[in-house]
């Protein structure tokens, strides 16, 4: 296990949908409320607060902050506005800017990127919608690509790629 | 009632059947729906996951169409309601913040004035239109029904976001009940589907759909009602996967409520097996047609 980050805790706090993580008690009403650690053990939300507000930065980033289905069951039950299923998109994005993103996720926003939508839709579905009487789609994909560009979303998303082929290579 | 209509990339790529009920039976309600145009992905949980600015502008871009078109925002998906919904109210609470959106919005020429209102179908069934006037237009009562509601997580949750919708779980039980059919009481009602899984652990995903089909099965429901495209995938499709990993069935057909909607008030549902359904829905439909 590599050095604690004692800073990681407040670099957390001050990424976005991330403050909750200074509020937390540690009382496990998140992990008793939470549908996905009854099956895996691994994914423990009272533990990856523990986590962070510990520092070991690279364990939260790199191997625990997927497995939530954003269900939001764990924000209802927060006694103290902590909020770790609004932690989680913060990991997440501190994750993504150095080059972690699951495959699924990944194409989901190439797909934005290059359609303007998540999922695109086939030449077939668009007869099948006008056999149907169903409009034509209306999508974007200009605008989705300008804003996604201004944010450095493209290089983000070509980065994780980058790394991902250094590391089955 | 009229409404800006946000479709979302699933139910316009995946599932015209949600689509296709619910143009034709919403306005016999008096519900008149307007295409958005130009629109983009809504920026669900997976792109939010990624860059919060990003998330807010492609969403607040959203926004702003239906500001320019003056009229509240319709979407019938709960993952796309979530991302309007959550945007609009970030945005609301925080004008330091909408400045930066628009910044980012200024390079395709739009602007979000924070003044939009965001809706849910079951927000506008339930409230605007309301459950009495459902039940005064039903002409055939769904009373072969014994259903299993699975409303998705992104119409109730989280509370502080949901100030009007709060009501829950029971907003959909009462809109099927409406219907002429029963509901059921299940174990894990209130629990995630497990669709968000999908691709990131199917295995885990495929128990999660799974220990929610044992307790619909458990609690006597021959069907499965929803209003969330995923959930609507995640318990179709999932059964097929379930039967091919796990060797079990559960002969569950899933209906789309607007499809129930659409078929209590007299509408008919054809050529279904075209469409959405990987479940067969015939056993239910032959019985709802026959009575």
């Amino acid at each position: 296990m590599s050095a604690v980050d004692p800073n990681f805790m407040h670099e957390v706090a001050n990424t976005p949908r991330g403050e909750g993580v200074l509020t937390c008690i540690q009382c496990g009403r998140c992990t008793s409320s939470c549908p996905v650690a009854r099956f895996l053990d691994e994914h423990n939300p009272r533990r990856l607060m523990e986590m962070i507000i510990l520092g070991f930065r690279p364990e939260v980033l790199h191997k625990l902050p997927w497995y939530c289905l954003s269900c939001f069951t764990c924000l209802d039950r927060c006694p103290q506005r902590g909020d770790v299923g609004e932690v989680v998109f913060a990991i997440r994005s501190l994750a993504a800017r150095e080059g972690d993103i699951p495959d699924g996720v990944w194409e989901q926003a190439k797909n934005l990127l290059d359609t303007g939508r998540l999922i695109p839709t086939t030449g077939f579905m668009h007869r099948q919608r006008e056999n149907l009487g169903l409009p034509e789609i209306s999508t974007s994909a200009k605008d989705a690509e300008t804003i996604m560009k201004r944010v450095g979303f493209d290089k983000m998303i070509l980065k994780a790629r980058t790394r991902k082929s250094e590391v089955t290579e | 009632m009229k409404y800006a209509l946000f479709l979302g990339c699933l139910i316009s790529a995946r599932e015209p059947s949600y689509e296709l009920y619910a143009r034709r039976v919403l306005p016999h309600f008096g519900v008149e729906l307007v295409d958005m145009p130009e629109t983009t992905c809504c920026a669900p949980f997976s792109i939010q996951s990624l860059d919060y600015i990003g998330w807010l502008s492609i969403a607040a871009r959203n926004l702003a169409i239906a500001e320019e078109m003056g009229l509240p925002v319709l979407a019938f998906c709960n993952d796309c309601y979530e991302s309007l919904l959550m945007t609009s109210i970030i945005l609301r609470d925080d004008p330091e913040l909408q400045g930066k959106v628009n910044d980012v919005l200024s390079e395709v020429g739009k602007e979000y004035k924070g003044k939009v209102e965001v809706r849910h179908l079951l927000e506008v069934l339930h409230q605007d239109i309301g459950k009495k006037k459902i039940k005064d237009a039903v002409q055939r009562p769904l009373t072969q029904l014994k259903a299993a509601t699975q409303i998705g997580c992104h119409a109730v949750r989280p509370k502080m976001i949901h100030p009007t919708l709060a009501v829950g779980l029971e907003t959909l039980d009462e809109l099927v009940t409406a219907l002429g059919a029963e509901t059921v009481d299940y174990e894990k009602k209130q629990v995630c589907c497990g669709g968000p899984l999908r691709g990131v652990n199917d295995e885990i995903s495929r128990q999660m759909t799974r220990q929610k089909l044992q307790g619909m099965k458990r609690a006597g429901a021959n069907c499965v009602v929803t209003v969330c495209p995923f959930c609507f995938i995640q318990f179709d499709l999932g059964q097929l996967e379930i039967k091919r990993a796990l060797g079990e069935e559960y002969n569950l057909p899933v209906f789309h409520l607007v499809e129930l909607l659409s078929l209590a008030s007299g509408l008919e549902i054809n050529d279904w097996k075209m469409r959405d359904h990987r479940t067969p829905i015939d056993p239910i439909y032959e019985k709802i047609k026959g009575s």
